[in-house]
């Protein structure tokens, strides 16, 4: 079924309100969803594989702060989706870099990472330019570069498969965030060819993705969207004699 | 647009302290600059056209009607679906399932297959899904009373008695007007680049616009369907007298929560409009037009029925205060400092409505001042954090900027009395009493105020401990926070900020919240059917479409349509007729 992008981004505020996030953290991961798929970028389908890790999860704790200093942080998500307070995070590394010009922030071991280019549009709408980059698998190895340049609404987007394993890679289930407050850190993302190209992503494409989605709507799976429904109605009352006595009208009104 | 910032306002502003107070903002009246005044302006500028293109009704006045809206860079439809409806069901609220008409905005044609469409779902309203092509879509029920006074005249021949429609300002009531993405339509993101609806509500207000001009053709034909031969239209005087009602209740207290950004907007435009207004110095000219402004709102103000007793008692002290008004501008003579002067002596001497009514009608004085503003009444909402900002900051913004939050207290039964909270039945906004009712562990986050308060409460504790930090820290501290923080820094950087008030608080009248929003809409004729239900009136006095096109009415004439009054048609005559006439 076709959706609007405010009935997507309100329903899944709705939902994650339901799931029990904070009002702020509902906000913000519904905002992320919807601008995500917007772009282009198949928010629905990362909210739909990671919905079952958000209902299960303690959502009362921010990443553990294992390390700061005054331009580095390392957090530890604990395994959570980078949907939840893993925004604070970002603020941190905002934070630093807003203070040092420069800031490294490493978030271990989290969810969802491809959701953090919703989140990083706002960094990048605040006048910081910011690069995101992790690895998603072991086989093939898959390198993830996100680069945003300061003021842009879309950023590039580069995912790339390398040709062979390093014997010492580790399983990495992290993200790093470097981000500068005065100059354009990555201006142009061209990797090497041929570099087994799998998806590369130009701000062009992306704009004209979201123009589409506003000209003719979301394309969003009818069994999710009942699921959120279903997730959101947990907010709601139900309805009582008393509470229909709060709407503060009458059930009939001829005149 | 962005939000203004505290910094770029002008420095002649009335202060938030007085602005933004609750009860401030539940006596203001429409003004120029309300969004249907705005939208006939654009229209009357720009020569707007609306026009019947299909009339399809049966005798008794069902079926469909389709009517072409063409600006001068596009062209929409407005298409009505009007059907028969069982008394029984005949209900205001948003828990309604059905509703005599049922309505939508489309930009561009309505090809066959479109039509089909909207057939199957416009009458559904929230049941239904509507494509990214329609914009705004709405229902309405008759005010069965005047549609069958009015229509049983004019098939006897005869004019209906105005007197109906002061009583009672429409034939329909509209009960709720859906925009900006809602059940599949249009975002406002895609009409915000359109110059035709890129003010705040344009294309809901225009929707509104032309359910008039069909309750109208509608009664006409209902008129001439009941007596072909002996049937007479409806009189254009009262054509113009007759607006579109709108019966809302709770529903709208989330969006002014939710929206501050926009809502500081809109205030923040109307009072740079007066401050500027104020600025001015009087002549004998605007002297002789702002009595004859009030006098034509004393007289629309007595004209004003309602049988809520508190309203009724607010009407009558504002007619004392506006009687007061005038006799005060006939013995004080045009001088450079008129406005200062009557303004001061206003806030002794007159109610609150009436203080603000002296301030829209200063508003309607200098119509240039306006020039712009109207187009600054929409902004960007986006709430951002300041993350580096230091902790100790962020408290000084609140003891500074929210001190009228810190008077919450958190053990007082006053002070917590009230809870939303939106039900099961179609998500209706609902208020209950906390520990009587259930359902406060659901409750909505509307009353920012206590919020405020308890984030006030925190950030002072951790203070003690980190006195350094930055909010980004204390957040890591108090993820919770993180919602309430990024608004209090957001708006705390915006002219007027907030509605002051504690929305869970025994004394907080929610009738102030609908009209706050329903003012800017342009309503008239506030009349409350309970403390959190009411029933007003949209374009009454307003231009005819027929008027939109004739290049012989003055714009400035067609503008001048605020607090109109009952016409006086002379008796047994449907062609002669003198307008109101307040002096």
């Amino acid at each position: 079924m076709k959706v609007s992008f405010n009935e997507l981004q309100g329903l899944s505020r709705k939902a994650f309100s339901g799931i029990g996030f904070d009002e702020g953290d509902a906000n913000d991961a519904a905002d992320v969803v919807a601008w995500m798929e917007a772009h282009g970028l198949d928010g629905i389908t990362a909210l739909q594989k990671g919905l079952d890790f958000l209902l299960n999860e303690d959502k009362s704790q921010p990443p553990e702060l294992i390390y700061q200093d005054a331009d580095l942080c390392v957090m530890d998500a604990h395994n959570k989706t980078i949907l939840g307070h893993a925004s604070l995070a970002i603020e941190l590394g905002y934070a630093k870099c807003r203070a040092r010009g420069l800031s490294v922030t490493k978030i271990r071991h989290c969810h969802n990472r491809m959701l953090i280019v919703g989140y990083l549009s706002r960094i990048a709408r605040r006048n910081m330019s910011v690069t995101a980059f992790w690895r998603n698998a072991h086989e093939p190895l898959t390198e993830i570069l996100v680069s945003f340049k300061s003021g842009d609404a879309e950023p590039e987007i580069c995912m790339y498969s390398l040709p062979s394993t390093p014997d010492d890679t580790e399983p990495n289930n992290g993200i790093t965030l470097v981000m500068v407050n005065h100059v354009n850190l990555l201006p142009d993302i061209k990797p090497d060819a041929p570099l087994n190209n799998l998806l590369r992503q130009d701000r062009d494409a992306m704009a004209s993705w979201h123009e589409r989605s506003l000209v003719e709507g979301i394309e969003v799976d009818t069994t999710l969207w009942e699921r959120l429904k279903t997730l959101a109605t947990k907010m709601l009352v139900e309805a009582s004699e008393d509470s229909r006595q709060g709407a503060g009208a009458g059930t009939n009104d001829n005149d | 647009m962005i939000s203004a910032t505290s910094a770029s306002a002008p420095n002649n502003l009335r202060p938030a302290s007085e602005v933004m107070k609750l009860e401030r903002l539940g006596s203001v009246f429409a003004s120029r600059l309300s969004f249907v005044r705005s939208l006939m302006r654009k229209m009357i500028t720009e020569r707007w056209q609306v026009t019947n293109t299909v009339f399809d009704l049966d005798a008794k006045g069902h079926g469909l009607a389709v009517y072409r809206i063409t600006t001068p860079g596009h062209c929409y439809h407005c298409v009505i679906f009007s059907r028969d409806l069982a008394p029984e069901q005949r209900s205001d609220r948003v828990i309604a399932e059905a509703w005599d008409v049922t309505f939508a905005l489309v930009e561009g044609e309505v090809e066959s297959f479109l039509l089909e469409q909207m057939a199957a779902n416009v009458p559904l309203q929230e049941a239904g899904r509507q494509l990214p092509r329609v914009i705004v879509l709405s229902r309405a029920n008759k005010s069965l009373r005047n549609f069958s006074q009015f229509a049983a005249s004019l098939a006897a021949g005869q004019q209906p008695d105005p007197a109906w429609l002061t009583a009672v300002g429409y034939l329909y009531r509209t009960t709720a007007v859906y925009g900006n993405g809602k059940f599949g339509m249009a975002d406002f993101a895609r009409l915000e680049r359109n110059p035709d609806f890129n003010r705040p509500f344009a294309a809901q207000m225009l929707a509104v616009y032309v359910l008039r001009q069909f309750s109208i053709e509608q009664l006409n034909h209902l008129a001439k369907a009941h007596a072909p031969e002996q049937a007479v239209p409806l009189h254009p005087e009262l054509q113009r007298y007759l607006g579109v009602g709108n019966s809302t209740g709770l529903g709208m207290a989330p969006f002014l929560i939710n929206h501050p950004q926009l809502i500081q907007q809109w205030v923040y435009g109307r009072e740079r409009a007066l401050a500027s207004a104020r600025g001015e110095p009087a002549t004998e000219q605007t002297h002789t037009k702002l009595r004859a402004l009030m006098a034509r709102a004393l007289k629309h103000l007595q004209q004003t029925r309602t049988e809520d007793e508190d309203q009724t008692l607010r009407n009558q002290e504002t007619i004392g205060s506006v009687i007061e008004v005038i006799n005060w501008l006939d013995r004080t003579p045009a001088h450079h400092a008129l406005y200062e002067e009557l303004i001061s002596w206003a806030l002794t001497h007159c109610s609150l409505e009436a203080q603000e009514l002296i301030n829209t009608m200063l508003i309607e004085l200098y119509p240039e001042l306006l020039d712009g503003l109207e187009d600054e009444l929409g902004c960007r909402e986006s709430m951002d954090l300041q993350p580096d900002m230091k902790a100790r900051h962020l408290k000084d913004l609140i003891d500074r900027k929210f001190s009228w939050a810190l008077t919450y207290r958190e053990d007082c039964p006053e002070d917590n009395y009230w809870f939303w909270y939106r039900s099961a039945e179609k998500e209706e906004p609902r208020l209950g009493i906390r520990g009587t009712e259930s359902g406060a562990e659901k409750e909505t986050a509307l009353a920012v105020g206590p919020r405020i308060s308890r984030c006030h409460a925190k950030l002072e504790r951790f203070l003690e401990r980190s006195p350094k930090a930055m909010v980004v820290e204390f957040l890591m501290a108090h993820p919770e926070q993180k919602e309430c923080v990024r608004r209090i820094q957001t708006m705390g950087d915006t002219p007027y900020g907030e509605i002051r008030a504690n929305l869970w608080h025994r004394n907080m009248k929610p009738m102030h919240l609908l009209r706050t929003k329903l003012s800017f809409f342009g309503a008239s004729r506030f009349d409350p059917k309970s403390d959190r239900w009411v029933r007003i009136t949209l374009f009454q006095g307003a231009p005819l479409p027929s008027e939109l096109s004739n290049p012989e009415l003055p714009p400035e004439q067609l503008d001048d349509w605020g607090f109109p009054l009952e016409p006086m048609i002379a008796s047994g005559e449907n062609d002669q007729v003198l307008r109101g006439d307040a002096q």
